[in-house]
Order: structure tokens, then C-alpha cells, then sequence
């Protein structure tokens, strides 16, 4: 395939903020870069509020709900610009053509209605009625539901957790979406269930093909399920990258937040935390917003605008100006 | 940092809800003794009854059966527990650290609070041991006049932990303490907690992260359907665990840890 063919998503200089007459506006996120490609697995990983979320809503169109907007770049979906689309065209893709797994598994499906009515709704877009039951014992089997005709009959508060996170991510698939995002899916729930979720994200993506953005704190999670990791912190990406060049992260933010990963710390032994909080919205400094964390600053890092991502686009990436130097050392 | 003074002894305790045919018993004769500077990991799936335990410990529900004892003496007396004094000696840091601040208090006004509570000292005096708590936390003073709203998640939690440890405790109980919040924030907690360890106070940390266990604490209690499955030093657990619950347990942790698990696993 050639690297047009391949390409599903790509956000160029992606930048979202919220947009007020008479007032400054507020960039929550600027500097996003990343492309997805059919069939990948894609893992964004961050602090929270590192705007994450946002990017995620900006590529299922869902930020004018909280008066955000995007005010700059591109957000290509199969070539289409996706920052430019209206709603008539959003209620084709949202849902279909893109799905979406919310991040509260538990307060995600609607408490009102049963599995098998929350699934229709999912499907009435797409099927005809006839269809509908046998098609959302279907959905349900995918996602390793058993005792399916009981499930169907039940309302949420009636499951478990990983059960409740299981039937969204039934309904978001109800429609073969080429694109699934995942925004934190497995917060909330316990490791064993976290792991038999991943498990099914990655039949899902071998099985049905369909590419997944995966969104978590968790380094050691994404890791070990993606193929490609994104790296977002203050709203801009810093790097990007395969799961094997993360490996040997060359950004700082990465380094520290790979020796803040528990699963590789000694009991009790040194745990090293990232330096002072993520600057706020609003308060992002000149230059590389990383610098006053980092243990590498140098004069000219303070300088100008956020170092862009440096480096070809399908190779790893890294928004550092001195990461040549920090990655000798 | 040796082996302390027995301070918590819970004998045989179980906890049913309800009556009749609708009981559920939560937590079946468990038994855990906490010494001073040994901190006890308990570490179980949601509904194995792990934070029902804690809260019995903590006082908050009662035991159907066995005695919980603290420094020798049971911690129950009719339908009231700590009464004797002790009820600074034990306390708790829960889950959500934004359902347990007040959300109209800033952070330095909700310990201040306790502190005026505990040590019965006046406004200006209590204020400032909060702050010194605070940054000890972490928390600057800036932040420390800010509503729950306004802070992070680590921060929010890292003010609770203030406030419990306002009291002076000798025992501190954390119910997943670090489940609702990211990775860095959580690494800076463990920190804390694991430097807030001495001879004379202990931890009680419950969660179902066994990276977050491993890390902090020296003897392991696994649950299961309100039951310790199996129980030992947290090295020899986590080296050669006996139990198919605690294997399965060790191979879900995403990453390093649990890529040997699961080795192992693949291999039996």
C-alpha cells in the first residue's frame, strides 16, 4: 500500500480553544500532530489536562456541545477535513463511521433502558428493524457477553462494570466504525477486567480491522496493546512515535514519565516524579512548555513558540530542540 | 525499619448486610495483624469485600462476628467504636477525593478543621499546622486556599491525606488512594506515603493495583469473594505466588510486572 492508501486520520497543527466575543480566546490545545493509519492501534498518553480528551472530541465532533471550537490546522478523515464538515454531514460520520467509547464505564449507557434497547438505538441507525435482535445478540457475543438473553433483558445498574464498559463498546462497533476511540476505557475498573478489555480491543482491531485511538495515563497499558504511542502534554504533542522507538524516548516529558511507571520501580526504592504540576490553560510560558520541569532546560528553551515535532512524519518524532544532545547523554 | 508494637489485631471478623435469605456476607473470618512500620497491602477485585474490611477497621461498620482490637483494646463499645480516646489514632483516606472534601471549604480551611478538632487548639494556631501539612504534601500555599473544584485530582487527594494525617495517627487506612488519579500524580503519592513511613506508624493500603502494593507495603492479604485467599510477605507473593487467583491477579497488571506473570502462567 502506499502511504496515501494507508492513512485514515491525520491532524496537522490541530488547534482548539474556546472562542469569546469581546474576550481572549483560550487555547486548550495547539501543535497536535499525529496520523492514525487503517487497522492501527494508536495510544495518546498525557497528564490530565493535557488535552487528551479535547483532541478526541474535536476528531468525533462533539466540542461545540461545551462551546469549544476548532480555530486552526486540520483534522483529515480519509481526506475529508473534519474541521469544516457541518452537522448534517457529522450525523453521518459520528456514531457510523467513527465510534466512541466514553470514559465513565459506568455512568455511560443510559440507566433508563435495557441492554437490548440501548443496542437497538445503536443500530435503528443503520439496520432495518427486522434485523435489529439478531444483530445486538450479535454485538453482545462480539464483545464475549455470556448468558446473552439475560444481559439483553437487563438495565445497567444490573451489571458489572466491566459488563457496562462491554455494552458501549458493543454499541459504538454496532455500526463497523473504521475508527474507534477509546477515551480511557478501563478507568474505574480493575486490573483483571482491564486486561480482558484490552484483550478484546486488540480481536476487535485483528478481527474487524478497525483502527483504534486508545486514551490512558497508563504508559505501561499503552505500551504493551498499541502499536504507535502519542505523547501530548500542555495541549501540543512531543512526541511521537512506534511502540519500539518509545522505547528509548528522547523528549524529557517522556523520560519522566516512563521512571514514574510503577511496574518498573523497585518496592520502596526511588520513584521519580515529574517536577511541579502541568502548567494551566491560559498560563502556558514562551517557548517549550515543558521547560520549567525539565532537567535539561537550556537558555533557548524559553524562547519563541513550542518547539514543533522535529523529524519525519512517519518516523519518531520528538518537539524537543535539544534532544540529540539529551539522548548522548 | 524493624518490626513495631502490634497495633491493629482484627480476630476472625466478618461482616454480613441484611437478614434472612437476602444476607450477603462481605467479608467471611478474616484476620490481619498491623504492626508498627509494617504497612499491609489488601488487594482483591470490586466486591471482595476489601473496603468493607478497611471501613470495619476504620470503625465505620460494624463486624457481625470476631473483635477488631487497636493497642489491645476492641474497638467497638456497643454501637459506638473509638471511644477511648483513639479515634485520632486511626485514619482514613478514601477512594474519591472529590466526594470526601467539602466542596464550599478550601483545602486549608478542611484540615484546619481537623486539626482544630483533634489537638483542640484555637483558629490562628490550627491554620498554620494545616499549612505546614499541606506543604509537606506538596501543597503550596497558593494552592492551599483553593476550593476541591479548583484543584487537580493528586492535589485533591494529596489534601485528604493532609487532613487524615492532621490528627497524628499511628494508622493510616488508604482505600484505593490512587485509582482516580494519573500516573505521575500517583508515583508523587506513593512517595509521600512510602516517606511518611516510621517505626510508629503504619499503612493500610487497599486497592486492586498490584504495582501500587508492591511498591509500598511488606505484607500482602489477597481477597476474594470475602475470603484471604492467600497471604505473605508482598516479595514471596509476588515471586511465587500459590494461588491461581494471585497468578491471574499478576498477570493482568499491564507492563513489566505483569509480563513475567504472564510468562510464568504461559509456561505451567
Amino acid at each position: 500500500m502506499s502511504s496515501l492508501e494507508k492513512k485514515l486520520l491525520e491532524l496537522t497543527n490541530l488547534e482548539i480553544g474556546i472562542v469569546k466575543p469581546g474576550r481572549k480566546t483560550l487555547v486548550l490545545v495547539n501543535q497536535a500532530n499525529f496520523q492514525v493509519d487503517y487497522g492501527q492501534m494508536v495510544g495518546i498518553v498525557g497528564e490530565s489536562g493535557s488535552g487528551k480528551t479535547m483532541v478526541c472530541r474535536a476528531i468525533i465532533g462533539t466540542l461545540q456541545r461545551r462551546g469549544v471550537s476548532i480555530i486552526g490546522g486540520q483534522v483529515l478523515f480519509e481526506g475529508e477535513d473534519l474541521s469544516q464538515i457541518n452537522e448534517a454531514r457529522w450525523k453521518v460520520l459520528r456514531g457510523k463511521v467513527i465510534g466512541y467509547v466514553p470514559q465513565s464505564a459506568l455512568a455511560g449507557p443510559n440507566p433508563v433502558l435495557t441492554v437490548a434497547k440501548q443496542l437497538a438505538e445503536a443500530l435503528e441507525q443503520i439496520e432495518g428493524t427486522e434485523s435489529i435482535k439478531s444483530r445486538s445478540k450479535e454485538m453482545l457475543d462480539l464483545v464475549k457477553i455470556r448468558r446473552i438473553d439475560t444481559v439483553m433483558k437487563q438495565y445497567p445498574y444490573q451489571l458489572s462494570g466491566g459488563m457496562r464498559q462491554r455494552v458501549m463498546i458493543a454499541c459504538a462497533l454496532a455500526s463497523k466504525p473504521k475508527l474507534l476511540i477509546a477515551d480511557e476505557p478501563t478507568t474505574g475498573l480493575d486490573v483483571t477486567v482491564q486486561s480482558q478489555i484490552m484483550e478484546l480491543l486488540k480481536e476487535i482491531r485483528r478481527d474487524l480491522g478497525t483502527a483504534i485511538i486508545l486514551i490512558s495515563h497508563d504508559l505501561a497499558l499503552v505500551d504493551e496493546v498499541c502499536d504507535k504511542i502519542v505523547v501530548m502534554h500542555a495541549g501540543a504533542t512531543v512526541e511521537v512515535g512506534t511502540t519500539e522507538d518509545l522505547s528509548r524516548p528522547r523528549h524529557p516529558y517522556t523520560i519522566a514519565l516512563n521512571s514514574s511507571r510503577i511496574d518498573i520501580a523497585k518496592p520502596g526504592g526511588e520513584l521519580i516524579t515529574i517536577k511541579g504540576n502541568p502548567p494551566s490553560v491560559g498560563q502556558w510560558m514562551q517557548g517549550c512548555r515543558f521547560a520549567e520541569r525539565c532537567d535539561y532546560k537550556d537558555t533557548d528553551c524559553s524562547v519563541g513558540e513550542q518547539p514543533p515535532l522535529f523529524g519525519d512524519k512517519d518516523k519518531h518524532q520528538t518537539a524537543c530542540l535539544h534532544a540529540d544532545k539529551i539522548v548522548r547523554a | 525499619m524493624g518490626k513495631g508494637n502490634l497495633l491493629m489485631d482484627v480476630k476472625n471478623v466478618s461482616v454480613t448486610f441484611g437478614t434472612g435469605a437476602s444476607a450477603v456476607e462481605a467479608v467471611k473470618n478474616c484476620s490481619i495483624k498491623v504492626h508498627e512500620g509494617e504497612p499491609i497491602g489488601i488487594v482483591g477485585e470490586s466486591g471482595s469485600g476489601k473496603s468493607t474490611l478497611a471501613r470495619a477497621m476504620a470503625g465505620l461498620q460494624q463486624p457481625s462476628a470476631g473483635e477488631i482490637l487497636f493497642r489491645g483494646e476492641s474497638i467497638f463499645k456497643g454501637n459506638k467504636s473509638y471511644q477511648n480516646g483513639n479515634r485520632n489514632q486511626v485514619q482514613m483516606v478514601f477512594q474519591d477525593p472529590y466526594g470526601s472534601l467539602n466542596p464550599q471549604l478550601t483545602g486549608l480551611s478542611a484540615v484546619a478543621e481537623s486539626v482544630r478538632i483533634h489537638k483542640k487548639v484555637g483558629r490562628d494556631e490550627s491554620e498554620e499546622n494545616a499549612l505546614k501539612l499541606l506543604q509537606r504534601m506538596g501543597i503550596s500555599k497558593i494552592d492551599a486556599l483553593k476550593k476541591p473544584r479548583q484543584l487537580s485530582g493528586g492535589q485533591r487527594q494529596r489534601v485528604s491525606v493532609a487532613r487524615a494525617l492532621s490528627a497524628s495517627p499511628s494508622l493510616l487506612l488508604a482505600d484505593e488512594p490512587t485509582s482516580a488519579i494519573d500516573q505521575s500524580a500517583q508515583a508523587q503519592l506513593l512517595k509521600l506515603f512510602h516517606g511518611l513511613l516510621d517505626d510508629n506508624f503504619s499503612i493500610v493500603l487497599v486497592s486492586h493495583d498490584l504495582g501500587v502494593i508492591r511498591y509500598l507495603t511488606k505484607r500482602v492479604y489477597v481477597m476474594k469473594d470475602g475470603v484471604f485467599v492467600e497471604s505473605g510477605d508482598t516479595e514471596s507473593v509476588f515471586n511465587d505466588p500459590q494461588e491461581d487467583y494471585t497468578k491471574l491477579l499478576l498477570a493482568s497488571i499491564p507492563g513489566e510486572l505483569g509480563k513475567a506473570a504472564r510468562a510464568k502462567l504461559a509456561r505451567s
